[in-house]
């Protein structure tokens, strides 16, 4: 059993002076139920403007719940969610221009059955869609490391490809909507190693630019991105902390226990 | 107990199969393509409609049939999207039941309802208008149901990640949802569209007459149709032509709503093997 995961060195150290600084997300006292089943409570933490953030924790812990609450694919919540000080609820256009502000990628790649470039164009309106994308698509799929795989047949349909490529395609289709954050639910969770470091990569890659959520059970993985650890249980926020701080020196117990044995066993304060 | 349940089983295939081999072989004798089509039937003229061919009562039947899938498939995508973008569970719940409950209604009372309410109160009279608004409530409910469910097997992740993308819910219905189900919502137009082929009791007395309709004249005009003919023809048992010509009626009908449910099992196996 080893306390802190192994940090490999492939990622791309994100450097000084693209270090966060400036709070982009803020998240006051979120609270959620579904079906009368409380999910989440009094959530409260800030999500830094660039960089990786992964949020941690065991199943049920509220993790997935929390994005599609970032993005109000859940919209029934009360607290506050704040994106560079506007609350996402009074977003001007609503939810929909929302989400085209805050892409997010499922745990599951869900291709739609069209042709692999009509997938990476979907989320457009129809004047762009009608217009040449083929720049768009190309740089898209350039950051979401396909291209190379795809450029001789973009016209074929996109569930021909592997569940790998599929899951990167589904980001590349959210880079076209030019995101200002992305939110990634266990992206790589069903992928082989190959694809799972491919998507890595890019998400490192991304994360200089934008502010990356990334929701993962695989501790390695947070540890290799990098960034913020959010740690949660129980639908709580238990700790918070930059990436090697937090493997090595976590404060809480809680936490221990989890990293010691991936199992939460929350104590009562 | 492999025996056993074969035994029970077999007669829910052989009974029917032997219902159908036992309409084909009395119906052979009568069936020729003028009985259908055309001018050889001044021998029963006296049975099939003042001189008539069955090609009346066919056509009657598929105008019934397609007026009233037109006046319901409308309604019946409305509620299968009320259902699946806005009701609540409680009120998924609600419907679905309302929906079963209505399906088990007795047609006969349907056509008591349109006989009283439309031909009498309204005064549509016996007419095609009131059969195909008949047979329209009829099939609302299996049809609804039928949409729902085809809703209902589109994989949530693909609405979800529309959803994710910023789309609204009508660009959603338009081209995520569309594509996905368009195969399954024919199968169940069509499955809707058999079902009221073999509505005989609603329309006996609120859309069709025996004879002397070759055409409706308007839509507020009597019809004749393949099921109600056979009605009639049946009560003549004295005659064993016009019998003839029932079960040569009864085997035209048969086939029309066969290649209605086969055009669904055909879509439905498109839809799989796609």
């Amino acid at each position: 059993m080893r306390l802190a995961p192994s940090i490999p060195n492939h990622s791309p150290p994100i450097s000084e002076t693209n270090k966060p600084e400036k709070v982009c997300i803020e998240v006051h006292k979120l609270s959620l139920q579904l079906s009368g089943k409380p999910i989440l409570h009094d959530v409260s933490f800030t999500i830094p403007s660039l960089g990786i953030t992964s949020l941690i924790g065991p199943s049920g812990a509220g993790k997935s719940s929390l994005l599609r609450c970032l993005n109000r694919l859940y919209d029934d919540w009360k607290g506050n969610i704040s994106m560079n000080n506007t609350p996402i609820k009074k977003w001007h256009g609503g939810a929909d221009v929302l989400r085209q502000f805050v892409g997010l990628i499922a745990q599951k790649p869900s291709v739609f059955p069209v042709s692999i470039a009509e997938n990476v164009t979907f989320g457009l309106p129809r004047q762009q869609r009608q217009q040449n994308q083929d720049e768009l698509i190309q740089s898209c799929l350039k950051q979401a490391a396909l291209w190379n795989e795809v450029k001789d047949r973009l016209h074929t349909p996109a569930n021909t490809l592997s569940l790998g490529q599929q899951q990167r395609l589904c980001l590349a289709r959210a880079l076209a909507l030019k995101p200002a954050i992305l939110l990634l639910d266990e992206p790589t969770s069903s992928l082989d190693p190959l694809s799972k470091e491919l998507i890595e990569c890019s998400i490192t890659k991304l994360a200089i630019s934008m502010p990356i959520i990334c929701v993962t059970h695989d501790l390695d993985q947070a540890a290799r991105l990098q960034g913020q650890v959010v740690f949660m249980c129980d639908g709580k926020v238990i700790e918070t902390g930059e990436s090697h701080a937090f493997f090595t020196q976590p404060k809480r117990i809680e936490t221990r226990e989890f990293l010691r044995w991936s199992v939460c066993e929350c104590a009562e304060d | 107990m492999k025996a056993l349940l074969i035994l029970l089983a077999l007669p829910a295939i052989l009974l029917p199969t032997a219902c159908l081999l036992y309409i084909l072989y009395q119906a052979l004798p009568a069936l020729n393509w003028s009985l259908i089509a055309g001018s050889d039937t001044a021998n029963i003229s006296n049975m099939s409609s003042a001189g008539q061919a069955l090609w009346h009562q066919i056509s009657g039947s598929l105008l019934l049939m397609m007026l009233a899938n037109i006046l319901a498939a409308p309604l019946a995508l409305s509620m299968a999207f009320f259902h699946a973008l806005i009701a609540s569970r409680q009120q998924k719940m609600i419907l679905m039941t309302f929906l079963q409950v209505l399906q088990g209604i007795p047609p006969i009372v349907y056509g008591l309802c349109g006989l009283i309410l439309l031909v009498h109160l309204l005064h549509w009279g016996i007419s095609l208008a009131t059969g195909a608004v008949i047979l329209a409530i009829i099939i609302l409910p299996l049809l609804s149901s039928n949409i729902i469910h085809a809703l209902e097997r589109i994989p949530a992740e693909q609405t979800e990640a529309a959803a994710a993308l910023g789309m609204s819910k009508a660009a959603i219905v338009l081209r995520v949802w569309f594509p996905l189900a368009w195969t399954s919502m024919l199968t169940g137009l069509v499955l809707a569209m058999a079902r009221s082929l073999s509505e005989t009791a609603p329309i006996l007395f609120t859309a069709t007459v025996f004879s002397g309709i070759a055409w409706p004249d308007s839509l507020f005009s009597p019809v004749t149709s393949l099921q109600t003919h056979i009605f009639y023809l049946a009560q003549e048992g004295s005659n064993a032509q016009a019998i003839h010509v029932a079960w040569a009626s009864a085997a035209v009908l048969l086939a029309l709503v066969l290649l209605f449910s086969l055009t669904a099992l055909f879509l439905r196996r498109y839809k799989e093997s796609s």
